[in-house]
């Protein structure tokens, strides 16, 4: 089986603490795959070597057959993968309408950029994903100003924009009510029929109700890999991970 | 701040006629030459600022090197014009190289025998000059104050390079071609109400140029790196390429500035890459309002006109007042002349809105939370 994302043996230190320990990972064409893990397991460090935003000390990153591996954040973005950071990371001097402009990113050259003021197609599909996240309401207003819950959807709605083959969602519901988790599930499950999602999230329930696949990380490498049902079967996972995570839920 | 009358593009537009055609009434109710000269070199000022609100207002470039492009586009119009009273054949070379003891034209004189190449360079070498430096330290990610330093850094080694240069530039003397400049029989008289209105109309053409920048695609991308230039990486846009583009579009502009001050002047010298005068650009761009570029050319006005007012006799005086202003203004007012307007057009516009929304009824939804 062949995936759109391939990860081998992937290793990253920072000075002398190794981070990732010879992680594989690959991913197929539209599933949603949900990376869990303890905190500090290296989820976040495995999106920011996938999307550019760190280079690996050594091991290969392939996407749609193509090595990527050590190319700049641009160039990743531009062969169609999209990231939501962990803590939200929206443009906060900038109206929720113009975060979402930027985001749609058809034309990246900036000098055509120069000669172009309201690119096709943009309206419209900056209203469907509005109505989509529930942000029509608050287009107007500078994306500083939103609730914590609002910015994670608008950094959703950014990477929509996008329209990308690959989304990396870096704990997409942290922070979220309990009826924006149900949307963010709903939206989701539509978008795995025509995307490759990767998920990261600690929330088991979430996880449960999303995943296709589940990979779990633990201290820089593979722990197990599945279905749901497996993964709460497993052992190995329940010892140093869903067991501390009921602990977590029963201080909820 | 909530968007308010301010930020209409409507009223903005209809703000820049109203300005621009006020200074278009200048030269038709005033003929003393010599003041109208005086006001045109404001214009160039305005332009300065201008660029200045475009890299660090806007594109968030702090930039203290102003006068590098300035500086260079002065020179490229002098040398121009300098040429322009020269002869092929029996005075090829101008009369400071000969007191310089050069006996052949330098080749680096050469292209500018001719005018429209001339001025072409005058305006290409400082542009291509912000492209390569830009490019190189924005591709190595040198941002915020290292680049401030770098600019001010390069400034230094180009007022001492012109120095040094003596027979080629005729150092600290300067070059001050013996007549106006002459395109292709339209001569620009420092000293007539045509000067004026080159300067008038480029001022327009690059404050409408910088504006409709503004508004591009290119302007929204520039304004999300600047409020957060790590995540629009991720979006796919090369940060670099926008910019080094910034960049070089206020030093194109800062080079217009730059001919203009050599045809109004027919005079240019090191003082142009003089570092005070960048780091005035800068302060006359903060005043005004760095954030709006009508505001700062507003800025550069006011500050010029106070500092020709309070006369040469109380100059070192007038510095201490300016930075201490600067300080003040950078710390209370950020927004500048331009930033206090914004706010109290929002006082105006607020107040209006809920009046509206108290006889339609049902307004916009409240806005909840912080
Ligand atoms: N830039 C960095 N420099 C040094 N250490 C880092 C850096 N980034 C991450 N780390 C370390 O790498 C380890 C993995 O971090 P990472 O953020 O990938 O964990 P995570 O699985 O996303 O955890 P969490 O669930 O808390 O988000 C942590 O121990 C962290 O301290
Ligand atoms: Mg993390």
């Amino acid at each position: 089986m062949v995936g759109v994302l391939e990860i081998k043996d992937l290793h990253k230190s920072f000075d002398a603490t190794k981070v990732i320990n010879g992680f594989s990972l690959a991913v197929t064409e539209m599933t949603l795959q949900c990376l869990v893990g303890p905190n500090g397991a290296g989820k976040t460090t495995t999106i920011d070597l996938i999307s550019g935003r760190q280079k690996p000390t050594s091991g290969e990153i392939t996407f749609r057959e193509e090595n990527i591996t050590g190319l700049s954040e641009h160039e990743i973005a531009r062969r169609g993968i999209g990231r939501k950071f962990q803590v939200p990371a929206v443009f906060r001097e900038l109206t929720v309408r113009q975060n979402l402009e930027v985001a749609y990113n058809r034309e990246t050259s900036a000098v055509r950029n120069m000669f172009s003021f309201k690119p096709d197609g943009c309206a419209k599909r900056l209203e469907e994903i509005a109505a989509d996240v529930g942000l029509t309401e608050r287009l107007g207003i500078k994306a500083g100003t939103l609730s914590h819950g609002e910015t994670q959807w608008l950094e959703i709605g950014m990477v929509l924009m996008q329209d990308p083959a690959m989304l990396l969602l870096d704990e997409p519901v942290a922070g979220m009510t309990e009826h924006e988790m149900d949307k963010t599930v709903e939206i989701l499950n539509r978008l795995k029929k025509t995307n490759t999602i990767i998920v990261v999230e600690h929330d088991m329930g979430f996880v449960r109700r999303i995943a296709d696949v589940v990979t779990v990380m633990h201290m820089g490498s593979l722990l197990a890999q599945g279905s749901i049902a497996d993964i709460e079967k497993d052992e190995r996972v329940r010892e140093v991970y869903l067991g501390t995570e009921d602990d977590e839920e029963s201080v909820h | 701040m909530e968007k308010n009358l301010y930020h209409n593009r409507l009223l903005q537009w209809l703000v820049y006629v109203v300005f621009f055609a006020a200074l278009a009434v200048i030269p038709l109710v005033m003929d003393d030459a010599f003041l109208l000269n005086q006001l045109a070199t404001y214009g160039v000022y305005g332009m300065l600022a201008l660029s200045i609100s475009l890299c660090w207002g806007f594109g968030g470039i702090l930039n203290l090197g102003q006068g590098i492009a300035f500086g260079l586009g002065a020179y490229g119009m002098a040398m121009t014009m300098q040429m322009q009273t020269q002869d092929p054949e029996y005075s090829p070379i101008p009369p400071f190289m000969l007191n310089n003891g050069l006996d052949a034209l330098p080749a680096i004189w050469e292209p500018f025998w001719n005018t429209g190449f001339g001025i072409a360079l005058a305006l290409i070498v400082p542009t291509v000059f912000y492209l390569i430096f830009g490019g190189l330290m924005f591709q190595a990610r040198v941002a915020g104050p290292f680049f401030a330093i770098m600019t001010l850094a390069i400034l230094s080694a180009l007022a001492t390079l012109f120095v040094d240069l003596q027979p080629y530039t005729n150092g600290v003397n300067g070059i001050s071609p013996p007549a106006a400049l002459d395109i292709g029989g339209f001569v620009i008289d420092p000293y007539m109400s045509t000067s004026y209105w080159v300067v008038f109309a480029l001022l327009v053409l690059s404050t409408v140029a910088a504006k409709l920048l503004t508004q591009s695609r290119f302007g929204l991308i520039v304004q999300a790196l600047h409020n957060d230039s790590e995540r629009v990486r991720f979006l796919g846009y090369n940060v670099a390429i926008y910019e080094t583009l910034v960049y070089a579009a206020s030093g194109l502009i800062a080079a217009i500035a730059g001919c203009c001050f050599a045809f109004l002047t027919q005079y240019v010298s090191p003082a142009q890459f003089d570092v005070g005068f960048s780091i005035s650009m800068v302060i006359w761009a903060a005043i005004g309002g760095r954030n709006s570029l009508l505001w700062a050319i507003i800025g550069a006005f006011l500050v010029q006109g106070a500092q020709s007012y309070v006369g040469d006799e109380f100059l070192n005086s007038w510095i201490l007042i300016l930075g201490f202003s600067f300080i003040l203004i950078v710390r209370f007012l950020p927004g500048g002349l331009g930033g206090l307007a914004e706010t109290l057009l929002g006082m105006v516009s607020r107040k209006r809105e809920t009046q509206e929304s108290l006889t339609v009824g049902a307004g916009e939804p409240e806005t909840r939370g912080a």
